[in-house]
């Protein structure tokens, strides 16, 4: 793999003479000898796995029955982690908020590269442009907003909406991924390959995306492992603010529930909340460090 | 030299003069109450809830007030000075108002000094609600009853016009002449709707009259804000003696309150009370229990284990019964599921053979409602529900009813979805609505989980959220919802104000929200409200109260209880409903 498009024939030229390795087999090799970054993968497989488990209906299918007559209940064979105010089973219910996890996560952080990247190309490849001018102007706005104010706000103001959530999300994250993503793009499009591809007259769109978008991919990895986490996060603080999800279980309402329940010694619902949703996120963040190292170019050939 | 000199000299008066000042404040005996939600305004225009009420009351005088602590209810004259003069048709009421009361000093007035409070003073106020741009919301209590009011408000001929319905006939009498017997007319001018507002600050503070008012009650507002409500004692109160064998102080029941030694003190009895608004059940706790802070509070749900020694009989435990007075005290009024008559999908259908259809799933769902799982899980285990709208302690609760509109019964209705072809095709999805809370979710839950006992999907019990009580509110009165469950707390103890909630021509966007519309409830009504309280009228209350719960048009009702903890340096007996003005008989003593 490696730089596409154009640049296949200076790499084709290259390779005869000497056999180079691309930069996605070198970043493996050294993910590979990065136990943390192993080790946080497996916690994400297995978190995958939940959530796909979910999904299919497989575990976790009681989480809002009222099994326990009694409302609290201890820990029991039955029950692992006791059961709540409603006598609902606390593991299931934390089980299944990590489909609830997976699916916000997967959503925002998705929607919202897929608009940072677009934007974000345009603005690096139309630089100094208006257009580059307005995109920017654009996400300094919203960057000077408060992240978690102006995504509560915009959860709050369009309260009735099932996606508002989804929407205030994808409507701050994609700046992050924009600056990123135009400041590679401005130095990937004074390289030859791009030159080549001007000067036999490509169209700018087919250059942007044929050309540049590909080289920009394990920037977009990076982003989305980064994305993933801050929604998760943010889901957890909307939901305990009420504002997050409405008709479901995850990690935030059962703290949010659990935020009565401390202060009367009832710590099932908070421990195990925290302790599900702690295991994703840091996995997750010690995989984007471990990506960031195994995908920066001079860390690799420093090799 | 001698500037800088000027300078410490001016710094060290002001710090004797500040320190000098200190004691004093401390010398002060401060209230601090708590309540589970802010009031928006003080206008007695405007009042929301019973947090409002209680600031109403408090800050303006009304001609009547209830005993504090009489059960039933009593009235007795508050700004007024003695009960009115009834004429034999029950038609026409005249009130003698004190004299020598005056409103607190504000720059509304000439000169800044506070004047007496006349006859004019109550016409005045009452008009208000009537001119159409003041969007009152106490209006209800008095359309179609006063003779000539209504018209007034539709003609805006302005306060110079007279109406012959509310006259003032000297200085200090007033007469009102209704339209039709309205026997609950009095209970009506003991609420905050009927505080007396002076002309001269409605004028110069327009709609900042809700954040500044100017009443002549035992305090005077100092501060409002969504947290926190500070009122401070008017100095200029008029002469008022806590008289406890008027108020319906009973050793029995009183007698470890300290209410006893208030008697024959001059109201109000502390100098501030501070009112802090607070949500979060465990804020309040915490903030309760701390000692320095609120002093009087009730027992959180999750928090009633480690609080109670036993529920049967309702007992602390010694740590803190050896701190805290306590109270056990059901709501004055009732929490309730009603369906939306006006949705074709489960109220009224053109069909008549739809209409039965739609009868039976409402008695099925009813049938399928847990009451006792909700008083166990959301109301402490303590209380019981009870068949109907009256709750018990109001005339026309009948005990003898039957109990099976409250009673869970799933084998009942799943008979009658199946007898009329309700299946899970068939039924419609079913909307359970309610403001986004933690505990909002907790009662979805447990409804659905309800309805899937007796056959409903559960992807056809659907959530319909709001994000404040105000959206909710108008959602309701939109007539927009299937469902929606509420709570209502009496405004007056009497059975007409619940049985109105379901009078035809009150329909949405009017109190009667369930737009339930019965020819026959409604002529049942019709008689009853005219009538005094007699034996003929407890029938008839009953006979309405029966036809709702024939109808399922209501899945009622139980009344909360809550354990009401305070300090043990405060002298209060507390209730927080129908009451209202009852800041004024709570005593700290200093710690």
């Amino acid at each position: 793999m490696g730089k596409q498009g154009d640049t296949r024939n200076t790499a084709q030229t290259l390779s005869r003479t000497t056999p180079i390795e691309s930069l996605w087999s070198l970043s493996l090799k050294k993910f590979c000898t990065d136990k943390i970054g192993i080790a946080s993968l497996f916690v994400v497989l297995v978190y995958s796995l939940i959530a796909l488990g979910v999904s299919l209906g497989l575990w976790a299918n009681e989480w809002d029955e009222l099994l326990n007559e009694q409302g609290y209940g201890p820990i029991s064979w039955d029950y692992w982690l006791g059961t709540n105010f409603n006598g609902q089973d606390i593991f299931q219910r934390a089980v299944y908020s990590t489909l609830t996890a997976f699916k916000v996560g997967l959503v925002v952080s998705l929607c919202s590269l897929w608009l940072g990247v677009c934007l974000g190309s345009v603005a690096g490849f139309y630089s100094n442009t208006w257009l580059d001018e307005l995109i920017i102007w654009l996400y300094g706005c919203l960057d000077s907003i408060p992240f978690y104010l102006f995504v509560a706000a915009v959860s709050f103001a369009l309260k009735e909406s099932d996606i508002a959530m989804y929407v205030s999300m994808i409507g701050v994250l994609w700046t992050s991924s924009c600056k990123v993503v135009r400041g590679q793009v401005i130095k990937l499009k004074s390289l030859e390959f791009v030159e080549a591809a001007r000067a036999i007259g490509v169209k700018d769109h087919k250059i942007i995306v044929r050309h540049i978008m590909p080289n920009l991919a394990p920037l977009i990895l990076i982003e989305f492992s980064l994305s993933f986490v801050t929604a998760i996060k943010t889901e957890a603080i909307l939901s305990f603010l009420g504002l997050g999800v409405r008709d479901g279980i995850s990690w935030g309402v059962m703290l949010s529930e659990a935020s009565a329940e401390v202060v009367a010694g009832r710590y099932h619902n908070f421990i195990a909340a925290s302790v599900f949703m702690f295991g994703l996120v840091m996995a997750f963040n010690q995989l984007s460090d471990a990506l960031q190292d195994a995908l920066d170019p001079k860390k690799v050939v420093q090799r | 030299m001698v500037l800088i000199l000027k300078l410490l000299i001016g710094l060290c008066w002001i710090s004797v003069t500040a320190s000098a000042a200190l004691p004093a404040q401390k010398d002060e005996l401060v209230y601090r109450h708590v309540e589970d939600g802010a009031p928006s305004s003080v206008d007695p225009l405007h009042i929301q809830n019973t947090y409002a009420n209680s600031l109403v009351t408090a800050i303006y005088d009304t001609l009547y007030e209830y005993k504090y602590l009489k059960q039933p209810f009593e009235l007795k004259p508050n700004l007024a000075a003695s009960m009115p003069k009834v004429s034999e048709d029950g038609l026409v009421y005249t009130f003698k108002l004190k004299s020598g009361v005056k409103f607190t000093d504000d720059p509304a007035f000439k000169d800044g000094k506070g004047r007496e409070v006349v006859a004019e003073d109550f016409v005045y106020s009452l008009k208000r609600h009537f001119i159409k741009s003041n969007r009152s919301n106490g209006k209800w209590l008095w359309q179609g009853r006063i003779k000539g009011l209504d018209k007034w408000g539709q003609e805006s001929g302005g306060y110079q016009k007279e109406v012959d319905g509310i006259k003032a006939l000297d200085r200090f009498t007033v007469q009102v002449t209704l339209v039709k017997p309205f026997p609950q007319f009095l209970y009506t001018l003991a609420l905050g709707y009927a505080a007396i507002v002076p002309r001269e600050a409605d004028e110069k503070y327009g709609k900042q009259i809700s954040v500044h008012p100017v009443g002549s009650g035992p305090f005077v507002l100092e501060s409002l804000s969504s947290t926190k409500a500070v009122l401070v004692k008017n100095s200029a109160y008029r002469k008022e003696i806590f008289d406890i064998e008027l108020h319906g102080y009973e050793e029995a029941k009183h007698g470890s309150t300290g209410i006893a030694k208030l008697s024959g003190k001059q109201l109000p009895l502390v100098d501030q009370v501070e009112v802090s608004y607070i949500k979060q059940p465990s804020s309040l706790w915490n903030s309760f229990t701390k000692g320095n802070e609120i002093q009087y509070g009730w027992v959180p749900t999750v928090q009633l284990d480690q609080v109670l020694a036993s529920r049967q009989p309702l007992k602390l435990k010694k740590d803190f019964s050896d701190r805290f007075h306590m109270r056990v005290a059901s709501d004055f009024g009732y929490v309730y599921l009603e369906f939306n008559m006006n949705d074709s999908s489960i109220g009224y259908h053109k069909d008549p053979e739809q209409n039965k259809r739609n009868h039976a799933l409402r008695c099925a769902i009813r049938k399928g409602f847990d009451w006792q799982n909700r008083i166990d899980r959301m109301y402490h285990g303590i209380g019981e529900a009870f068949p109907g709208i009256i709750p018990p302690g109001v005339d026309g609760f009948d005990p003898s009813l039957s109990r099976e509109s409250v009673e869970l019964d799933v084998n009942g209705a799943k008979q009658l979805l199946k007898k009329h072809n309700w299946n899970a095709k068939t039924l419609p999805n079913l909307y359970y609505s309610g403001v986004n809370s933690v505990d909002f979710r907790k009662f979805f839950v447990q409804f659905r989980s309800w309805m899937s006992r007796i056959g409903y999907p559960k992807e056809k019990v659907k959530l319909k959220t709001f994000a404040t009580f105000g959206d909710y509110s108008k959602a309701i009165k939109d007539g927009r919802l299937m469902t929606h469950s509420m709570g209502w707390g009496l405004d007056y103890p009497d059975a007409e104000n619940v049985l109105q909630l379901y009078y035809g021509p009150n329909k949405s966007p009017g109190s009667n929200s369930s737009n339930f519309n019965n020819s026959e409830y409604n002529e049942i009504y019709r008689q009853a409200s005219a009538m005094q309280p007699s034996v003929k009228r407890t029938e008839l209350y009953k006979k309405a109260n029966k036809i709702l719960i024939d109808e399922c048009v209501v899945i009622a009702g139980f009344s909360r209880t809550r354990v009401h903890l305070w300090h043990k340096n405060v002298s209060m007996y507390p209730t927080r409903e129908v009451l209202g003005n009852y800041f004024k008989y709570v005593n700290v003593k200093p710690l």
